[in-house]
């Protein structure tokens, strides 16, 4: 029964109802960007949506500027080949580094007023290391958006038929327009919506697809007699024991709680603007500190109605997998193929669709930020009437799409070179959040250490992944060597920033006002409106939630 | 380009009329009124769909009439976010200070602050 139903590809067959519902959804993205330009005034405005957003938007937000299309297909991907281990990546692998930044970090950063997160570089650690920081965010940003807009392209002619061309050239005319009306308003209402319909397909996916196997334990069972599967795909913890591994992630619990859980994790959701920008559009402290500790809550029920569809989609499929009929990436369009009739099909394509065009606005607005603030302003053309950085925000919207689209063309012409830039950006957030968590706690932490603390960390992560491209043997899968990568890079930054810190001259204390922990106090406070003050919406009541939420989802699966 | 800053450093108080007209428009406009709205087109069409072709509907879902199950929680989704907007309206505060700190966003955009 569980093997029936699995036919070449995984084409589409869109009926007019469907088309009509993608249509109506690109009518009110475009509607969106129009209201959201009304309310533009100022550069503040299109960067950081005039500091205006209340937190349930922004938290939403939070999460689903991670949840592109790409991200959701990796996932399902790896939930059909590793099974329930991929849950480390929602449980461990995001909610303590989002309580931290809601608890801890945002203060400083809110605070500060930083209107952005290399500008907080600037104001702790000066110039150089500032640059470095701008450069290499805007640069890796906008190269990513053009390599998911190419693999949107892949999935999209896959599953619908059109050409690569067509689905690159509408969605990133779709983006630009609405970028460039509305700025980040437009970018984070588009991504609440997204949230909902993306939700409203993969539902009733994981819905059908449980049935079909026969539920929770028919999927059990299915499983198991599922070639290359093995009980280890039931349970995120057992074979993980050190010097014993045998988990198919290939790494023991500590490097998955320290590289996953620690560094890779904080890495990511704490320093990387694209994500935390979202908070700095809050209305007030109490909303960017609730941001991401709302966003919590989502990013721990999401893995349900991605990771089980993977899992579903090995136990009915395996034998495509196993044979390469299909990849593992196309475990959601498969399943939504084989299972969802005309109208809830519209449903999730456009989910999908919209994820695909999200991923790429976040990219873009976060990067037109930091090129127009952080490099525009303050290295080519600083001093200059605010409705100039206004225009050239939008300038620079459009360049960023543009730069998006040839980097689209060069991964479709040159794809192995694409992906290991792509690795190579994943070494910029690790020592980042080494430098940050320094010089956040460590007030003689100097401007020199943390520009070579910084070089080093991404220098010594490229290091351990060269190696590992000449001698495979070094670690048990690519996971793995990202985990223990991240360490190293860490521990780099730790070492080499405390040295130099220790042969150079630091900030005097005026300088670090509200950047350093224990130098100056911030009022976390003093700008509450009516309402802040209520229990539930206490930052400490929702971290401890979060976290034991956590930990429990995890006690089905250990 | 410095010039025309000049024409823009005061705005002229809104009128109680005009700040009525703005937080009416900007409430009417509220995101949740939008993805109310979007659910309400795509819950009628799913459950239409649904009715349309029962058979259809079972056929690829092992007997679950999906769409019907679709379409109406979408429905009751919509009523949700339509109930939700209204009950709890943007603040007309947080609307007005948009538009009247005006002058402090455009210094911290130019990195004044």
């Amino acid at each position: 029964m569980v093997l029936e139903a699995a036919s070449e590809g995984v084409r589409l067959d869109l009926k007019f109802v469907d088309y009509l519902m993608l249509i109506i959804y690109f009518v009110t993205v475009l509607a969106i960007g129009v209201i959201a330009r009304r309310s533009i005034r100022t550069s503040m405005d299109f960067f950081l949506s005039g500091r205006s957003m209340p937190a349930w938007i922004t938290g939403l937000a939070f999460v689903s500027a991670n949840l592109g299309a790409i991200e959701i297909l990796g996932m399902a991907a790896n939930g059909a080949e590793i099974g329930m281990a991929t849950m480390h990546y929602y449980f461990i692998g995001a909610v303590p580094a989002m309580v931290f930044l809601g608890l801890v970090m945002m203060p400083f950063y809110y605070g500060s007023k930083v209107r952005s997160v290399p500008e907080f570089m600037l104001r702790r650690l000066g110039k150089a290391a500032h640059l470095v920081n701008s450069i290499a965010f805007s640069v890796s940003n906008v190269l990513i958006a053009g390599i998911n807009l190419y693999a949107m392209a892949i999935v999209v002619e896959a599953m619908l038929g059109w050409s690569q061309w067509t689905a690159i050239i509408v969605s990133a005319v779709f983006v630009l327009v609405y970028i460039t009306l509305g700025g980040l308003s437009s970018a984070i209402y588009n991504e609440v919506m997204q949230f909902f319909v993306i939700v409203a397909g993969l539902v009733p996916l994981t819905v059908v697809g449980l049935h079909r196997v026969g539920g929770w334990n028919g999927l059990k069972t299915a499983l198991m007699e599922t070639d290359g599967v093995s009980r280890l795909h039931l349970s995120a913890w057992q074979g993980t024991s050190i010097g014993d591994v045998t988990n198919p992630i290939g790494a023991n619990w500590l490097a998955i709680v320290l590289g996953l859980g620690f560094v890779l994790s904080f890495g990511y959701w704490t320093t990387n603007f694209t994500e935390v920008q979202r908070a700095f559009s809050a209305k007030n402290m109490s909303a960017a500190r609730r941001t991401p500790l709302i966003g919590a809550f989502p990013k721990l029920l999401i893995p349900f109605v991605i990771v089980i569809p993977g899992m579903i989609a090995a136990a009915t499929i395996g034998n495509q997998f196993a044979d390469g009929t299909l990849t593992y990436n196309d475990a959601i369009p498969k399943l939504i193929q084989m299972y969802l009739p005309s109208g809830v099909l519209g449903v999730a394509v456009t989910g999908l669709m919209a994820s695909f065009m999200a991923g790429m606005a976040a990219n873009v607005s976060s990067f037109n930020t930091v090129f127009t603030y952080d490099i525009w302003q303050e290295y080519i053309k600083p001093n200059m009437p605010d409705d100039y950085y206004l225009k050239a925000g939008r300038v620079v919207s459009i360049t960023g799409v543009v730069i998006g689209i040839f980097t689209a063309y060069l991964a479709s012409q040159f794809g192995n070179i694409m992906t290991y830039i792509q690795t190579l950006f994943s070494f910029f957030n690790a020592p980042l959040f080494g430098v940050f968590i320094l010089g956040l706690l460590w007030k003689r932490m100097t401007p020199a250490a943390g520009l070579w603390g910084y070089i080093a960390g991404i220098i010594a992560p490229t290091i351990v992944w060269i190696a590992y491209l000449k001698n495979p043997s070094l670690f048990a899968t690519g996971t793995a060597e990202t985990l223990y990568g991240a360490i190293i890079s860490f521990v780099t930054v730790m070492v080499v920033s405390v040295a130099v810190s220790l042969f150079t001259k630091p900030k005097s204390d005026e300088e670090l006002q509200g950047l350093v922990y224990g130098v100056g106090t911030i009022d976390v406070k003093s700008d509450h409106v009516a309402g802040d003050t209520a229990w539930y919406r206490s930052p400490a009541l929702l971290g401890t939630v979060a976290l034991a939420l956590c930990v429990g989802f995890y006690l089905p699966i250990v | 380009m410095k010039n025309d800053n000049a024409v823009h450093t005061s705005y002229a108080p809104l009128t109680e009329q005009e700040k009525a007209r703005l937080v009416r428009s900007t409430r009417r406009t509220d995101i949740r009124n939008i993805i109310g709205a979007l659910f309400l087109v795509y819950g009628i069409l799913v459950t239409a769909t649904g009715l349309l072709d029962p058979a259809a509907d079972r056929a690829l879902t092992g007997g679950i009439a999906i769409n019907l199950w679709t379409g109406i929680s979408m429905l009751i989704a919509s009523a949700l976010f339509f109930v939700w907007a209204k009950f709890a309206p943007v603040p007309a505060e947080d609307i007005l200070t948009s538009v009247e700190n005006i002058d402090e966003k455009r210094a911290e955009g130019e990195g004044a602050l």
